[in-house]
């Protein structure tokens, strides 16, 4: 490339120069607007076409306040109950843990969970048309960003306050003071983690490191709480947070705010724009009520971007093994999942021996939801192929083979983690081989679940509303979204009896395996209609039928 | 002498640490137009993402208007206009308030009588009220290159402007582009279109897994032509 090529002027042109370099221009240069009044010319914009009544926006506000509302009063009598319902703590020594501990272990998994979420969305992004048309404008990004930052925080407030008043006013019968105090206290915490994860946003950290740190932090309430158990060491109370601590978490809040304000301008267009993308589509995931889109927003937004070791595949020799095969791979690269898996066998664990935990309501409540969620993360492969169907276009195998292919591997990774569980289960109820043989058995319904869940068909908005007390409920999407869950409650009739009656019999056994076959065909069925429509369906078209033939 | 803008040597790009292509090396003096062709899955977007700041460089060095490529620089977001495939738009904004909100966040003078020209020349007054999400695929292209010249510049980069436009716009297109060059400003473009390339490029860098020497613009075009369809 040569240096002596130089430029041709071409009358007619506007020429200017920008620091010192010529500059192509079809039009003079004046002063550059601020950020604030291009944000105020966007949104002005926005509400002038917007189309929402001032009736339609009060009416969106009062059915937000009386669904946080109600979910607040249901929270708090459902903590109240549970303390009412705890046995008392047992003589020190024993393996066990007091409330207020519990409360202190909750509070930590739930600031963990926050630095994740946190971490994982950004904090601080711009996603879309905000990073498409607003970071390429020569101004002052921090007015740009100050909205997006400011969005999490002020969530993280709303939520952590709302939380720690349930947890407080529930469990710990905190009131007046105490419960603005530990409220207010909770909030600030809040803020004070998503600021910190801003703060590290703005330090170059990414978004995986800041995730993994909060990860750990909630691995590190789990093992706490194990420790505290196994020493016996409980906390009588947790120590009631002060005004002067208040005023001293408020103060330090203000100062992260201004210092990571300050430093907003310095994170990377790159990482702004991948925060951005990973929040837009979390929000969307939200709003249609997606989990499994959430799932994927949240987990492959943050994932390394590394190329991945190239699988010999060895097991695949055919079509059927070559799809299990995928199947194990995806989960043999999901370090997330492996984690999840691990995590609710210990939590599961965990509450059959805590005396406090281990009723029968208890165990089958973590059982069941502790079932639940290792058996999601193991249908990985299935989630992806129900949004690209890649392998199960290309390969030989009708849609019902695909479905019970499909649960191969998490019926074999939930048979592990039944064997985990139900020992537990074994040592809580006794009579070991019993609990081993249910698990076994119920095996095939947690697959069946996992798989069900990942192929349900997107929610369905143009069924009729139900109208209740906390708002319109879309009962398409209802219908939707209970497909997984279904078979875990119906599918596992057998389970639910035998851990309330805290026995085990042959004759439970038996009705378990005959559940779980029943639950793998309802799984491998292909049908995106629910039990009910089918049967309308079916009798429409026989009461068709009926007139064709008499007339 | 023309200024060198952007200046790579021996630049490595790629993601996770791991390269997408062979190092590139080239210098873009004012008025000139690279071109950067190559398969697809080559590595062209990449290179470019690397100029305009989206992506550091693994290793090599790269310098855009002499100085280190950062874009939370106002002075570098005021001087590098950029084309890419960003099909995203705010969902209540015209096509026309984009351009505007483009030109005035830049303090372009005149700014409504420049949005006016700018979407006659692209072939877009009738929809100049519309909203974007109402356009087809080829005028939300046009409305892409045309934000990238309502606003000034020293340089312009291109992902694949040729992209979804029919022939009569590329013509224009490639028209518009030596125009820019004539007026001084620096043009680099990723292209599998021999024949922007022929109209625009004074040189061209065939991006590949082997490094390869600066190409002239027909030697570059006749590559484009012999690769597999």
């Amino acid at each position: 490339m040569s240096d002596e090529w130089s430029p041709d002027p071409v009358p007619g042109e506007q020429h200017v120069t920008l620091e010192g370099w010529p500059a192509v221009a079809e039009a003079d240069l004046g002063e550059v607007p601020s950020a604030v009044e291009l944000r105020r010319f966007t949104r002005k914009a926005a509400r002038t076409r917007a189309g929402a009544s001032l009736g339609s926006l009060l009416g969106d506000v009062y059915y937000a306040i009386v669904v946080a509302g109600t979910g607040v009063l249901l929270g708090l009598g459902i903590a109240q109950q549970l303390r009412v319902a705890l046995p008392p703590p047992p003589v020190t020594g024993d393996f066990s843990l007091s409330v207020p501990t519990l409360v202190a272990v909750l509070l930590l998994a739930l600031a963990g969970g926050l630095l994740s979420l946190a971490g994982r969305l950004g904090p601080v992004g711009a996603g879309g048309a905000e990073a498409a048309w607003w970071l390429g404008l020569p101004v002052d990004r921090r007015a740009l960003l100050r909205p997006a930052a400011l969005r999490l925080p002020v969530v993280a407030a709303l939520v952590l306050s709302l939380l720690v008043g349930v947890l407080d006013g529930g469990l710990l019968a905190d009131d007046g003071g105490h419960l603005l105090r530990g409220a207010l206290s909770g909030a600030l915490a809040g803020v004070l983690l998503v600021l910190a994860a801003g703060l590290a946003q703005t330090l170059g950290a990414s978004r995986r490191a800041i995730a993994v740190v909060g990860d750990l932090v909630m691995l590190a309430a789990l093992v706490a709480a194990v420790l505290l158990a196994t020493a016996g060491l409980s906390f009588d109370r947790l120590p009631v947070p002060t005004w002067s601590l208040v005023a001293v978490l408020a103060v330090v809040v203000a100062g992260l705010a201004l210092l990571m304000d300050s430093r907003l301008a310095r994170i990377r267009e790159r990482g702004l724009r991948e925060s951005g993308s990973v929040a837009s589509q979390a929000a969307g995931a939200l709003v249609s009520m997606d989990s499994r889109e959430l799932g994927r927003a949240l987990s492959d937004g943050s994932a390394r971007p590394t190329r991945r070791w190239v699988s010999a595949l060895r097991t695949a020799r055919g079509p059927a093994t070559a799809l299990v095969t995928a199947d194990l791979v995806v989960l043999r690269r999901s370090v997330r999942h492996l984690a999840q898996l691990v995590v609710t066998a210990a939590v599961v664990a965990l509450v059959t021996v805590l005396p406090q935990l281990a009723t029968e309501l208890g165990v089958v409540v973590a059982v069941l939801v502790g079932g639940y969620l290792a058996a999601s993360a193991t249908a990985e492969g299935a989630r992806r192929a129900e949004m690209a169907p890649i392998l199960d276009r290309l390969l030989p195998l009708g849609p019902t083979a695909v479905r019970r292919l499909r649960m191969v591997v998490p019926a074999l990774v939930m048979l592990v983690w039944s064997l985990a569980v139900f020992t537990a289960l074994g040592h809580w109820a006794g009579n070991l081989p019993g609990w081993l043989a249910l698990g076994i058995a119920s095996t095939p319904a947690w697959a069946a679940a996992a798989v069900r869940a990942a192929y349900r068909p997107a929610p369905d908005w143009q069924k009729p509303l139900v109208s209740t007390p906390m708002g319109a409920l879309p009962t398409g999407v209802a219908s939707v979204l209970a497909r997984g869950p279904d078979v875990v409650v119906l599918g596992m009739l057998p389970l639910w009896i035998a851990i309330v009656l805290r026995s085990v019999s042959p004759t439970l056994v038996m009705a378990q395996v005959v559940t779980s076959v029943v639950a793998v065909l309802v799984a491998s069925s292909t049908s995106t209609k629910s039990f009910m429509e089918r049967a309308m369906e079916a009798q429409e078209a026989d009461r068709t039928a009926r007139g064709g033939t008499a007339r | 002498m023309a200024k060198p803008v952007v200046r790579a040597n021996k630049l490595l790009v790629g993601y996770g640490g791991a390269p997408v292509c062979a190092p590139v090396s080239f210098t873009l003096p004012e008025g000139r137009a690279l071109a950067l062709v190559g398969a697809n899955g080559a590595g062209k977007s990449t290179v470019l993402r690397a100029v305009i700041g989206l992506l550091e460089p693994s290793g090599g060095s790269l310098t855009v208007l002499g100085e280190d490529v950062d874009e939370r620089s106002v002075q570098f977001r005021a001087k590098v206009s950029s084309v890419l495939d960003d099909d995203a738009y705010f969902p209540a904004l015209t096509v026309a308030e984009h351009l505007y909100l483009t030109a005035r966040g830049h303090g372009m003078l005149g700014a409504r009588e420049l949005v006016d020209e700018l979407l006659e020349e692209f072939g877009l007054t009738e929809h100049g009220r519309s909203l974007p999400t109402a356009l087809s695929s080829g005028q939300r292209r046009r409305l892409l290159l045309a934000a990238g010249f309502v606003r000034p510049r020293t340089l312009l980069v291109l992902d694949e402007p040729e992209q979804r436009l029919d022939l009569r716009m590329r013509q224009a297109l490639a028209e518009r582009l030596v125009a820019e060059k004539e007026a001084g400003g620096a043009v680099l473009f990723a292209t599998h279109d021999a024949e922007l390339v022929r109209a625009v490029a004074d040189r061209a860098v065939y991006v590949d897994d082997a490094s390869s020497p600066l190409l002239g613009a027909d030697e570059a075009a006749d590559r484009i032509a012999a690769e597999p369809a």
